[in-house]
């Protein structure tokens, strides 16, 4: 029995020494400053870092999400591609271009030279096609879309209109590609950096099918090649040796893993096989713990946290109960007391930071005005209000947040909520064909400009999800798509989105932010709003300790 | 003996029918679809997605044409992944998922036997009650609480191991070391009541009373029939630990097979979904068969017929 006990306290001491050790030994200081985990860069030009989830599409006309672009964005290169600080379209594979008086042609000129890496030159007939395959419904691409800026583009993709040589797409030499708009549209060129707009090889594409995206068979126009894969652990890519300015690209090696578990992301980094965890790949217990660390950073993102309301069903459908809902939640408690503040109460359907967009004034949490709503909708004090339910996706923070809301409509309304959790695909269906009454959601940017918020709840658009539409607010946000001037677009963008907030379509909840973990030795890796991030100029620093302690200012809101 | 084998063979065909059905109906009774996404996808796409895959045939052609596939062993490619067939990614992960689980077996069966064994000998000692503690320490610890305290032992104070991933021989030991404990410990007390059964019978006792070394009445004699009940829990053990965890996967972002069932199941990834359950089944009635051939072959009682 004594030689038990010995074993039990020898494994309690181990137990203990292992919880209390990593403050000492392993969070080094330089310069004063803090670091998370190992100070031991790798030698050579190598960056690996966490690429996420394993990428569902390796095709930038078809695919969305950020692993896949962010895999895109190494391979490929755009007409433009994206300044690492500010993401302002830079020239890519074109040098130049020319914007026409009316704003609606655009005439881009490709640099000379230009090739895949396979050696096929490749010219402005490469991105017509590729702009025409991923408009074709055929290829039913998910972000085809966001090319509807082009003349007769959505007519093509839904199929209205069958020739595909009358979308606005010219080729009048190799190096010439011409795009006429269908209507101005301020942030196109911004669309150019987008991984939609990414060329595609065509002689590729047409021999291997499907299957092109293989490694074995995939070749790419942009700045490093991709070598080596393995599903559901890496992704390595080497320098493309026919990159038009292969003499700046000072990375001789890229690994991305594909982790997707936040806590093995993070111990990754925390060991020092990973150079940069990006993209709240870290646990959010961490993150107050992570504050003090000089090579964690957050910044804001633009994606927003809401409730949407079915307004196709009773009670909904009358504005003053979704007045009502919206005006009785206290999002600066849920920002501070659920989440610790690792998130901002957010009072508005678009995020900040657009650029000369100051956006309309924010919902506030009113319970008085709260409850005369609910009274002018015919339920005094709640009085006759039927039994209705918060749908959300499962996960443990909408839970905690559904019962926060409950908790603040029983308590300023007088109504009883119940909570409805469903996993992810049955959560899918019920949001799309309104079946629910309210229901959690996320919305995610796609470039910087508030249309890509405020076209959600354009009549019928298929990412609304509430039924609701308003003549007035289609008007506007028209409007605005047909302006030039920005200060006038902007302000018609901001009365649909002041309008939209006091009809109350969608109750918004809080800001999404970006945390990510990047070791000292990294340059050239910068906060972005849309969280992306161009590696092709990403460099090591082993000399780290003597400059500058971090690449980039780390934002902290 | 071949006839019982061929038998049991043709057995598995109805078996894997059940199953392979029951699987299609209740993926297809799960609401939502492989194409839905947070952010809408035009009607004529989607229809376009669902006319490539043969989603829009009536359900009782898209079951036929399922079982064409699985006879050919040939279930399409993944809905979520579109560039790689089903059997690619299965049989990618389950090499990964085998080396993990094989050595996670072999380690169990090297460390519980042993363990169970001395235990039984020695019963109501120390030497027992040591063990016996620790194989209650093992079963009662999930693997979910174990990885992580590895990894924060030997990989992120000590430094002695990577912290996850699956790249050289040392990156094996945290997740073979996480993933056997429980079976270890299930092994070990398997064992030890295994033994205490046969070491109480008449030919052990005979056995002693020829004279024979202790070590020669246990090794010989005791364990071929004190080992019964690990070998009929080995079959379904082995299917678990080999076809992946996706526990242990998950901490130590090993590519295994675990997985895929998981995930494939969320994402209504039909033919993955359908691909590692058929795959799964088939294994486990492999083992299963292996195993009620090693019982005949231990014990001359059982008769095969």
């Amino acid at each position: 029995m004594r030689r038990v006990k010995r074993a039990l306290s020898c494994l309690l001491l181990f137990a203990c020494a292992a919880s209390c050790a990593p403050g000492h030994a392993n969070s080094p200081d330089v310069n004063g400053r803090r670091y998370f985990g190992s100070l031991a860069a790798p030698p050579g030009q190598v960056l690996r870092f966490n690429l996420g989830s394993e990428p569902e599409l390796r095709d930038p006309s078809v695919m969305s999400g950020q692993p896949d672009g962010r895999f895109a964005r190494i391979v490929f290169e755009g007409l433009t591609n994206s300044d690492p600080r500010t993401l302002e379209p830079r020239p890519g594979q074109a040098y130049r271009w020319e914007t026409g008086a009316d704003g609606l042609v655009y005439t881009f000129h490709l640099r000379p030279g230009l090739s895949w890496s396979d050696g096929t030159p490749l010219t402005s007939r490469d991105f017509a096609w590729s702009w025409r395959r991923a408009l074709a419904p055929a290829t039913a691409s998910r972000n085809a879309s966001l090319l509807y800026a082009i003349r007769g583009a959505e007519d093509y993709n839904k199929g209205v209109l069958a020739d595909s040589s009358r979308l606005g797409l010219a080729t009048p030499d190799d190096s010439t590609f011409v795009v006429t708009l269908a209507q101005p549209t301020a942030y196109f060129l911004f669309l150019t950096t987008y991984y939609t707009f990414l060329p595609v090889p065509r002689h590729v594409v047409e021999r291997w099918g499907a299957l092109w995206t293989l490694p074995q068979h995939l070749v790419g126009n942009g700045p490093f090649r991709w070598t080596y894969w393995r599903q559901n652990d890496r992704y390595e890519f080497a320098p493309s040796e026919r990159y038009w300015d292969r003499a700046h690209v000072r990375l001789e090696k890229i690994v991305g893993y594909t982790v997707d578990d936040l806590s093995t992301a993070t111990n990754l980094y925390k060991s020092g096989a990973l150079d940069w965890n990006p993209s709240n790949y870290i646990p959010s217990q961490f993150l107050p713990y992570l504050r003090g660390y000089a090579d964690f950073r957050v910044y804001p993102s633009q994606a927003t946290y809401f409730y949407c309301v079915n307004c196709t069903r009773a009670p909904f459908t009358d504005p003053w109960v979704r007045r009502a809902l919206n005006l009785a939640i206290d999002r600066e408690a849920i920002s501070r007391d659920l989440l610790k503040g690792s998130r901002a109460a957010w009072g508005r359907i678009t995020p900040a930071g657009y650029p000369g967009y100051a956006g309309p004034r924010p919902v506030a949490f009113d319970p008085a005005r709260a409850r005369e709503c609910l009274a002018r909708a015919g339920f005094p004090g709640g009085k006759g209000f039927p039994r209705v339910s918060i749908l959300f996706n499962t996960s443990e923070d909408h839970r905690r947040i559904g019962e926060a809301i409950q908790a603040m409509w029983k308590r300023e309304l007088g109504i009883d909520v119940e909570l409805t959790n469903q996993e992810w695909g049955s959560y899918m269906q019920s949001t799309v064909t309104l079946h629910y009454d309210v229901a959690r959601r996320t919305w995610t940017g796609d470039y910087l400009d508030p249309n890509t918020f405020l076209q959600l709840l354009v009549s019928g658009d298929g990412n609304n999800r509430t039924g609701w539409s308003n003549a007035r607010y289609d008007a506007l946000v028209r409007e605005a798509a047909g302006t030039l001037d920005p200060a006038r677009r902007f302000a018609s963008l901001a009365e649909a989105e002041s309008l939209a907030l006091d009809q109350s379509p969608y109750l918004p909840i809080y800001l999404y932010s970006t945390s990510e973990l990047v070791k000292p030795w990294v340059r050239g890796i910068y906060p972005t709003a849309l969280d992306v991030h161009p590696l092709t100029y990403v460099w090591i620093d082993h000399e780290w300790r003597q400059h500058e302690p971090l690449a980039g200012s780390p934002v902290r809101p | 003996m071949i006839t019982y084998v061929v038998r049991r063979v043709l057995l598995m065909v109805p078996t894997l029918l059940v199953i392979a059905t029951l699987t299609f109906v209740l993926i297809r009774l799960a609401p939502g679809g492989p194409f839905q996404s947070e952010k809408d996808i035009p009607a004529k796409a989607k229809a376009e997605l669902l006319a490539r895959y043969g989603l829009d045939r009536p359900l009782h052609e898209q079951y036929a044409s399922f079982l064409r596939n699985v006879v050919r062993l040939d279930f399409g490619p993944s809905y979520k992944y579109p560039d790689r067939q089903v059997r690619d990614i299965i049989l990618q992960g389950f090499s990964v998922s085998a080396e993990l689980g094989g050595w996670a077996l072999l380690l169990a069966l090297l460390v519980g036997v042993p363990l169970g064994t001395l235990a039984a000998v020695r019963q109501n000692q120390t030497a027992d009650f040591a063990a016996m503690t620790l194989a209650l320490a093992g079963v009662s610890v999930p693997s979910f609480v174990l990885g992580p305290v590895f990894v924060l032992a030997f990989a992120l104070t000590l430094l002695w191991l990577p912290a996850a991933l699956w790249t050289g021989p040392a990156s094996r030991i945290l997740p073979v070391l996480a993933l056997s404990a429980s079976y270890v410990a299930y092994i070990a007390r398997l064992t030890r009541a295994g033994m205490l059964e046969v070491l109480r019978q008449d030919y052990i006792r005979t056995a002693r009373a020829k004279g024979l070394a202790e070590r020669d009445v246990i090794v010989k004699h005791a364990m071929k029939l004190g080992l019964l009940p690990v070998v009929s829990y080995l079959g379904p053990a082995a299917a678990r630990i080999i076809m992946g965890s996706i526990v242990i996967e998950q901490i130590f972002a090993i590519p295994g097979l675990g997985r895929y069932l998981v995930v494939g199941a969320v994402n209504r990834d039909y033919t993955l979904v359908m691909g590692t359950v058929l795959f799964y089944a088939s294994f486990l009635l492999v083992l299963n068969l292996l195993v009620d051939l090693a019982y005949g072959w231990l014990d001359p009682r059982v008769e095969l017929a």
